[in-house]
């Protein structure tokens, strides 16, 4: 049934009619008119109460008093400029740190991959038995691919593509390297994207003599192209020969970590699918999932098809698995953010959370000199509800203030973000600002903050005795039992968030400043390196790649300035390819438990140049060359992990070179161990192998010079030139420039890290501070009872003290027990990480806090010290 | 212990208030000044009741549905707001009355036995 709600002005008229009728009778009861009135009046009792209950129940009361509210507490905080000031800033800095952190997740992990329904495509990549960092992401060797493709039936369309390829592309005479990527001509069609202008490209271009068409990334038609459309059609160099543009994909296309800036077809030539071709891992499998097909039938298929491959190919194949995940969740794997982020989330996450246990304590604080205005309002007849939502109001609009401030914040924070990570170009590749997901992200956290900003002063006021916080409140001895739980609760909790944090932040800073400054086993100091790959149009065979070299190196090496350079297939530390050996006089392992090492193809100045101490024997020399007999160099611990420390020189090995097992070569020297990767810790097995007898394309030139090795930048570029006008370089930076950019986020990561704990360490601080500080204030004439009856101050201060120590030991014991396990979570999540002494970090943490937390209750306890116990018993 | 102090009016036990008004408007439609009044005569002034109280107290049995009010003409000529029992208002009177009277029933004995003892 439909029922039409009263008006206001009804019930008054209703009142009204009620006291006429009342007075009239008094009247006539002898009473004059006034007095009618006044006892009318007096009978019926408070008008407005009985109007406000009316009104209370009509439905206009929420939105009424929500505006009620929201202006009563806005008139409140501009009454306390400095109390609003503290209690934004604070919220506003633990929501801005929050927005900024959160921008990276909302462009790294929410973002979808750009193609029709992305998550119906599944990648499939193999598994390694060896151990090492995301095995399980390895490619795919081409014969695989053929083989799985055709053994699928839970796919519409299979492709592959290789995206870690560069190619030198020519544009008016300028030679340029650039990221490319080889791919199957279905490759856009699976992905589900179409290109900006042009097309992909055709079935039968990956075939050989067909397959010089290019594809341009939208990045590089601007760049190199001025977004000419003209460009589809024109004939590019790529690789010192001629190709065909014929597309130019959209500017959003592009796979999260991957920069490819041109794409070419991938041809499967006969050689690709040899025996020996399935050691070279190298592509990536996309396929497009049939409708009703799911990705736990396509796994349970892949490792079908996989498992009879290693049973038809035990040699190349034992041992090895096959992983399928879909694309996004590739992508975000691949790109091994997700531990980064999740610890800096986490991080933020406490320092917001003790950023609204310092502004609960402040409204908390200031609720208690409110309570005899609590009180009046709730016997003038203001419901308890009310007075809750009005407090709560309080919680919301400093935390919608803070949410405005800290989201202005987060702006600058995320250009800072962006400006700071722009070293990697992957990184940098991934646009992140301030976009939908963060605004409500920021609005999500506003309102939580609101809830814990605004839940403890409410619980409070509800539980507020009006009649003994109408008489002098000051008669209360001390505050009642449960708010000091609540603030002791409080406190405790601040400080084991802070422990956690501070812990936390120390063994990762120390995990990561030990590899940082770690001995990498080489002079990484006044290095300059360049790399460049020498292509088979013009590099043909082994005469023709040592004649290059030796040409480069004795140009290289009459720069002034320049002390020695050498060739290397791979930089010191940046993580060489590994090699399958066999050791003479040993048994033979079965091939998935043979031993490996990272292998290196080095001129004969390598050791000299890189500063590599040789322990024993010898280094490589002029005369070592294909005619004479095969020689190699290993590290120390290719003595002590392979050879078992027995005497190396003279030693005979085999490196299983592209599946084929080679000649053996005899063990010369060795030399002092490099770190596999400058950013982490772990030694492995080298083996050096002489560049004049196994000479390679692709490498690095290094040269040492006597002074700052980037002032040889551009004679070094002019040497090269004066070899090959057209080679193009890549890579031109000193050695330290590599390791920097190869520590990627690490520096930026711990001071991001480091400000935040330190952040927390503060903020907990002035929480203690306000905290004992209010209570203090609370207690004073308790104090004052105490020293009136004997109690010196310094007892007062004494028992202050004590109480704060008993607080902060509780948190510290909690905190420690939460950050028990850190250590070994940080050990399985970051690879190449160890965390040493980490019972050092929680001592020094552990009285770092106490003092701080000793500091906060001192200033506050003092002031309790100095209280005249007169004063503290006469007046409140 | 004078006996004034024994004659002044009793406050209304709580909840009787709505089961007092159902009675009084039984009898048939009346404002709410009236119902005061009446509330008060018939309990030979013995019970004192806050005007103000009463109307939150129509407003609630109104939205029950348990009474109903439209504005009338009151005896002595004014206009006041006249309430009137709707058919679940008369059960509801029914049930009431007769709980209440067990409940007092009950207390009853439970005072006299201890009187007798």
């Amino acid at each position: 049934m439909f029922r039409r709600r009263r008006q206001d002005s009804d019930f008054s008229a209703e009142v009204e009619a009620h006291i006429q009728h009342e007075s009239e009778r008094l009247r006539e009861q002898g009473l004059s008119d006034a007095e009618a009135r006044a006892a009318a009046r007096r009978a019926f009792g408070n008008v407005m109460q009985a109007e406000e209950r009316f009104h209370e129940s009509g439905r206009w009361q929420w939105g009424d008093q929500l505006w009620q509210d929201l202006r009563f507490s806005l008139r409140m905080l501009a009454k306390n400029p400095g109390f609003a000031a503290v209690a934004v800033i604070t919220l506003a800095l633990g929501i801005a740190i929050n927005a900024t952190m959160f921008s990276l997740v909302s462009a790294f992990l929410l973002r979808r991959p750009p193609g029709r329904e992305p998550e119906r495509v599944v990648v499939i990549s193999t598994v390694n038995p060896v151990p090492g960092f995301q095995t399980d992401a390895t490619p795919v060797s081409a014969p695989n691919y053929i083989s799985w493709k055709a053994a699928s039936k839970c796919f519409v369309d299979v492709t592959a593509g290789d995206p870690n390829r560069r190619v030198s592309l020519t544009v008016e005479n300028q030679p340029e390297s650039v990221r490319s990527a080889a791919i199957s001509p279905n490759y856009f069609d699976v992905l589900g994207v179409s290109p900006e202008i042009g097309r992909t490209f055709l079935i039968s271009e990956d075939q050989p003599g067909q397959d010089h068409v290019a594809i341009l990334s939208h990045d590089l038609w601007e760049r190199r192209f001025g977004s000419d459309p003209s460009v589809v059609g024109r004939t590019i160099r790529v690789n010192r020969e001629n190709y065909d543009v014929v597309g130019v994909m959209p500017k959003d296309f592009q796979l999260l970590g991957y920069t490819t800036q041109v794409w070419t077809p991938l041809v499967i030539n006969t050689a690709d699918q040899s025996p020996a071709a399935r050691n070279d891992r190298s592509l990536y499998m996309f396929a497009r999932l049939k409708p009703n097909v799911t990705v736990e039938q396509a796994r349970a298929e892949a490792v079908t098809v996989a498992r009879r491959t290693a049973d038809a190919f035990p040699e190349s194949e034992k041992g090895w698995g096959v992983a399928v995940r879909t694309l996004p969740d590739f992508l975000i794997y691949d790109f091994s953010i997700s531990t980064g982020l999740a610890i800096l989330m986490t991080t933020v996450g406490f320092v917001l959370l003790i950023a609204c246990a310092n502004v609960a304590g402040l409204l908390l604080a200031r609720a208690a000199g409110r309570r005899k205005e609590l009180a009046i309002r709730i016997s003038l007849g203001a419901g308890r509800l009310r007075v809750v939502r009005q407090l709560l109001t309080e919680g919301l609009v400093i935390a919608v203030l803070g949410g405005g401030t800290g989201l202005l914040l987060a702006y600058w924070g995320i250009n800072f973000m962006r400006a700071s990570l722009s070293f990697n170009e992957a990184i940098s590749a991934v646009p992140f600002r301030l976009d939908w997901n963060v605004l409500l992200y920021a609005l999500g956290i506003s309102i939580v903050c609101a809830v814990l900003c605004g839940v403890a002063p409410a619980l409070n006021a509800a539980r507020t005795d009006i009649n003994t916080n109408l008489k002098d409140e000051s008669r209360a001895a001390s505050a009642g039992r449960s708010q000091t739980r609540l603030r002791t609760v409080m406190v405790v909790g601040e400080i084991a968030l802070a422990l956690l944090l501070l812990v936390g932040t120390g063994l990762l800073i120390r995990a990561i400043s030990d590899v940082h400054n770690q001995n990498l086993g080489f002079r990484a100091d006044s290095l300059l390196t360049v790399s460049f790959r020498l292509d088979d149009a013009r590099y043909k065979g082994a005469a023709k790649q040592i004649a290059f070299v030796n040409d480069v190196i004795r140009h290289v090496e009459q720069i002034p300035g320049a002390e020695t350079a050498a060739v290397t297939s791979d930089l010191p530390a940046t993580g060489a390819s590994s090699v399958t050996l066999r050791v003479k006089g040993q048994q033979d392992l079965p091939t998935n438990q043979r031993m490996t090492a990272l292998d290196f193809v080095v001129s004969t100045d390598y050791f000299r140049a890189a500063g590599i101490p040789l322990l024993r024997g010898r280094t490589f020399t002029e005369t070592d060359v294909a005619a004479t007999p095969s020689v190699v160099m290993v590290n120390q611990e290719f003595v002590h992990r392979i050879l078992q420390d027995q005497e190396p020189l003279g030693k005979q090995i085999g490196l299983v070179v592209s599946g084929a097992p080679s000649q053996w070569s005899e063990i010369v020297g060795v030399v002092g161990n490099v770190k596999t990767y400058s950013e982490g810790t772990e030694d492995d097995p080298e083996v050096y192998e002489a560049f004049l007898q196994r000479p390679v394309g692709s490498m690095s030139l290094m040269v040492r010079s006597s002074s700052d090795p980037n002032g040889l930048a551009s004679a070094l570029r002019n040497a090269v030139a004066q070899v090959d006008a057209e080679l193009p370089l890549s890579g031109l930076m000193s050695m330290r420039a590599v390791i920097e950019y190869q520590k990627g986020g690490n520096p930026f990561f711990m001071g991001v890290l480091g400000t935040f704990a330190v952040m927390a360490l503060i903020l907990a601080g002035i929480g203690i501070y306000g905290l004992v500080s209010y209570s203090v204030g609370q207690r004073r004439h308790e104090f004052g009872i105490r020293m009136a009856l004997g109690a010196t101050g310094s007892d007062v201060l004494r028992m202050i003290l004590w109480q704060g120590i008993k607080m902060t030991a509780a948190g510290v014991a909690i905190g420690t027990l939460l950050a028990l396990p850190l250590p070994r979570v940080f050990d399985s999540l970051f690879f190449g990480i160890h965390v040493r002494e980490p019972w050092l970090y929680f001592i020094v943490v552990a009285i770092t806090i106490l003092m701080v937390a000793m500091v906060a209750t001192f200033v506050p306890a003092r002031r309790a010290q100095s209280i005249d116990p007169m004063t503290a018993l006469r007046v409140e | 212990m004078s006996t004034q102090e024994n004659k002044k009016p009793l406050s209304l036990l709580q909840g009787t208030l709505d089961l007092l008004i159902l009675r009084i408007l039984a009898a048939g439609s009346q404002h709410g000044q009236g119902i005061a009044r009446a509330i008060q005569q018939s309990s030979e002034e013995d019970l004192l009741v806050e005007h103000g109280a009463l109307y939150p107290a129509l407003q609630r049995l109104e939205v029950r549905g348990w009474i109903s009010a439209k504005w009338g003409t009151s005896s002595n000529n004014r206009t006041a707001r006249f309430y009137s029992l709707t058919a679940v208002g008369r059960k509801q009177l029914l049930k009431e009355t007769a709980k209440w009277k067990r409940q007092a029933a009950a207390i009853g004995r439970i005072l006299s036995l201890a009187e007798e003892g």
